[in-house]
């Protein structure tokens, strides 16, 4: 269970994500939908306690009850916080194999790899594949979602986690979700796509740095396509302009 | 085995398996095989289309290798040099020729596993013959607790249609004072890679230069450099390519990471076209690890020196 209390980042005088309070309950799923610029990325690299971010926000973060605001993003991971980025870096020399187990440091067996990968419409070939510019976005982000079907995290974020694959692979992703759901993993998918809010089992509509609305998502969709897409509110800053 | 060298090869092996060789390679009759010693040479095999001449004298060895033409050797050539004396100098001269259309993978393992201060000098003309295709793999292991200044040269040229592939690695100890310089001269249709990896520490200083004239018609060079400075550590990377060949095509690329305080790195690309149908491209970057990398792992449970580990292994595997 991950509960934020009243959170909130500014940079530049400017208040990006504005007191936001939610629980997110074991073994949901939860979309957040929000347009570009409406403070989606900062909420998730606050809650992750990313470089830049840790220590610069207000108000609380919980896991399981315990207080990880000011954890540092390795004890944050430790407790079972996890995310995939929107667009996965890639790594020199690094084999998938080697990715998935973490260097060694996790002894999953040949076979639960090549599965996870086949969950994410890989072959098993590519666990000798390296997670270098070879692999194309869409490869790359497949294998990150591999890597969190292995590693099983109590909540994981998936910032964007269609971006990069065809829209044919939102069943891919269901299945990738009920799969974590299975193993009572919380879900939490940031996105302004439609499509993967609705393979949510809740929708929280982001706006201007705060929670505008919560509930099923077919009622956040409805809103968003109602107010969202003809809204031109930004707040968030540029990628090169966040500290 | 050369006489009375039976001692002596039992403590080269055991250096050579630090370096990562197979001493069993060493005696197999059926393998190429050379054994250095200081200025000794102990051990040499050798097999049909292969000659090997060997001339010593004090600090001294000079091998002569020529692999006849059309000989494809369907086993690596073995290399195995070695250094057992705390303090001396040790300098070695290589004239290897290798024949038309003739095919040879090289493994050549240098340790120098209790110097306290040793000089190690190698100089190496390569001559590949129309057609002909070689590899070379050179892996060094020196001493943490000692000093060794290495100084290795090569001089290559690859004839029509040649092609020469080299990785050098110097990434399972310290370096000491390291100077690599691989020149090499392509002519019409000859292809090369040369790859450098090297994880300094402590002060040791490195210095490589590798240059790549792309001379013949679509000749074409790629050069790699990875570097990883440590603590106080300081090295330079030079890569130059020269495009005169029509239609010839050349990259270089230099990464080098820095991780430690006192790190000092500097990479220096020099590109240059003389033929304007040539085409030449490099990337180079120097700095820390990549932060996005580190907070990725991380993100998974490792910690930062667990992640800086894995992604410098990643860069040196």
């Amino acid at each position: 269970m991950l509960t934020i209390k009243n959170l909130g980042y500014s940079t530049d005088g400017k208040d990006i994500i504005k007191g936001i309070n939610y629980t997110f309950e074991d073994g949901k799923t939860y979309a957040i939908l929000g347009n570009n610029g409406t403070g989606k990325s900062t909420l998730v690299k606050a809650i992750m306690g990313m470089h830049g971010y840790i220590n610069k926000h207000k108000g609380k973060i919980y896991m399981d009850n315990d207080e990880i605001t000011d954890a540092p993003l390795v004890e944050r991971a430790k407790k079972g916080l996890s995310i995939t980025l929107q667009e996965p870096v890639r790594f020199k020399g690094i084999s998938v194999k080697n990715y998935l187990s973490l260097g060694g440091k996790h002894d999953f067996s040949k076979e639960k790899m090549e599965e996870a990968l086949e969950m994410v419409g890989l072959r098993k070939e590519y666990l000798n594949r390296k997670v270098d510019k070879t692999l194309s976005g869409g490869e790359r982000k497949r294998v990150e979602l591999a890597s969190i079907i292995l590693l099983k995290p109590k909540v994981v974020i998936f910032d964007e986690p269609d971006s990069g694959i065809d829209m044919m692979s939102n069943t891919m992703l269901k299945d990738v979700f009920e799969e974590l759901r299975a193993n009572n993993t919380t879900v939490i998918s940031i996105t302004h796509r439609e499509e993967i809010s609705r393979i949510a089992d809740r929708a929280l509509l982001l706006c201007g740095g705060e929670i505008k609305e919560e509930g099923t998502p077919e009622k956040i969709n409805k809103l968003y396509k109602e107010t969202c897409d003809v809204c031109d509110h930004i707040n968030e800053p540029e990628e090169d302009e966040r500290v | 085995m050369e006489r009375n060298f039976s001692k002596e090869f039992e403590y080269i092996s055991e250096a050579y398996e630090k370096s990562g060789g197979e001493v069993s390679n060493l005696l197999a009759k059926d393998i190429v095989s050379i054994i250095v010693s200081g200025d000794q040479v102990i051990g040499r095999n050798t097999v049909e289309g292969v000659n090997i001449e060997a001339e010593t004298k004090e600090n001294f060895v000079k091998l002569n290798l020529n692999v006849e033409d059309n000989t494809r050797l369907k086993k690596p050539v073995h290399l195995c040099v070695g250094y057992l004396k705390d303090f001396g100098e040790q300098n070695l001269e290589y004239d290897i020729r290798i024949g038309k259309n003739a095919q040879v993978n090289f493994v050549s393992h240098c340790s120098f596993p209790s110097s306290q201060e040793i000089t190690h000098n190698s100089l190496a003309n390569i001559q590949l013959d129309e057609g002909a295709d070689v590899t070379y793999r050179d892996s060094h292991f020196h001493n943490d607790n000692g000093f060794v200044n290495l100084d290795t040269k090569y001089y290559i040229k690859a004839g029509k249609n040649a092609s020469f592939d080299n990785r050098f690695e110097l990434t399972k100890s310290r370096v000491g004072k390291m100077n690599v310089l691989m020149d090499i001269s392509l002519d019409d249709d000859a292809k090369a890679y040369l790859e450098t990896k090297v994880k300094e520490k402590m002060d040791d200083r490195v210095d490589i230069n590798e240059t790549i004239h792309l001379n013949g018609k679509r000749s074409s060079g790629i050069a790699k450099t990875y570097v990883v400075g440590q603590d106080e550590s300081r090295a330079e990377v030079i890569n130059e390519v020269y495009g005169k060949g029509d239609n010839a095509k050349g990259h270089i690329e230099c990464d080098e990471i820095i991780a430690g305080e006192k790190v000092e790195l500097t990479t220096i690309p020099k590109l240059k076209v003389i033929n304007n149908t040539a085409e030449i491209t490099h990337e180079a970057s120097v700095g820390k690890i990549n932060a996005e990398q580190l907070e990725t792992l991380m993100s998974k449970g490792l910690t930062e020196e667990q992640a800086s580990n894995m992604i410098i292994n990643g860069i040196l595997s």
